[in-house]
């Protein structure tokens, strides 16, 4: 039950979060499907996932608000409410499917590597990762700087 | 393994917002959401294998998109500023209008 009710919430945020007009009413419903995401990660008994989707959730949404405001030109403006009730209505026929329909499968554990080891084996992806966002991030810096010193002359 | 389902609809959704929606930060966020897609089907998946590794794929992959949506974002700011607006059509319209404006100089 909880499940369904979840993943009823989770596509109507989705689809809010597509179809409303306003960048920032927008980027609410993705801070709500986020929080739906985290909490299917709690009941599906994966703590951990969950945490770093709650960690990483508020700070990509922390600046995605930002950009938002920044990016948007209209003044704002409340959503219609039927065209509101329209997309919320069309989520949750959207996520019937969800309740009506399942896919049966096993998923029992062919090997149990605890979490602990399986972040110290992957330590070394860890640091190919981090160079090569050091490596856009230098990439990003050097573009800004070229463009600048385009602008200057 | 209902989450199959949940996770299709959700790409399908991102899909759906990424051929249709013009404004890029909208794009974005349909982008954002075929991420979470993915992510979803991973997490809920990888007991088949191993239940800690899935996790700790899943927590570097986790901070690879956030530094990702931020240069990204960065980005996307620069060009609202440079050309003034954030509508793609627009965007392509000002390019081809300045390279004809070259061409015919």
């Amino acid at each position: 039950m909880i499940f369904e009710v979840l993943s009823v919430g989770l596509v109507i945020s989705a689809c809010l979060a597509i179809f409303l007009d306003e960048a920032v009413y927008s980027v609410a419903a993705l801070a709500n499907t986020f929080v739906f995401i985290a909490l299917l990660y709690v009941f599906a008994d994966a703590l951990f996932v969950a945490i770093f989707q709650f960690a990483v959730g508020a700070g990509t949404l922390a600046i995605l608000f930002l950009s938002g405001e920044m990016l948007s030109e209209k003044p704002a403006k409340k959503p219609q409410r039927k065209n509101l009730f329209t997309i919320i209505a069309a989520g949750a026929i959207l996520s019937l499917p969800t309740i009506f329909f399942s896919i049966s499968g096993s998923t029992s554990a062919v090997s149990s590597v605890s979490f602990e080891e399986a972040l110290w084996n992957l330590r070394a992806v860890d640091v190919v990762l981090q160079g090569l966002v050091m490596m856009a991030v230098a990439l990003g810096i050097a573009i800004v700087l070229h463009e600048r010193r385009k602008g200057a002359r | 393994m209902d989450f199959v389902i949940l996770s299709l609809i959700l790409l399908a959704i991102g899909i759906y917002g990424l051929l249709t929606k013009r404004h890029l930060l909208k794009v974005f966020v349909s982008v954002e959401l075929i991420a979470t897609a993915a992510t979803l089907n991973f997490v809920m998946l990888t007991p088949a294998l191993s239940k800690g590794l899935g996790e700790a794929f899943l927590i570097l992959a986790f901070a690879t998109d956030t530094c990702v949506s931020a240069v990204i974002l960065g980005l996307l700011v620069v060009v609202q500023r440079k050309y003034g607006t954030s509508d793609i059509g627009e965007l392509v319209k000002s390019e081809q209008s300045k390279e004809q404006e070259e061409a015919e100089a």
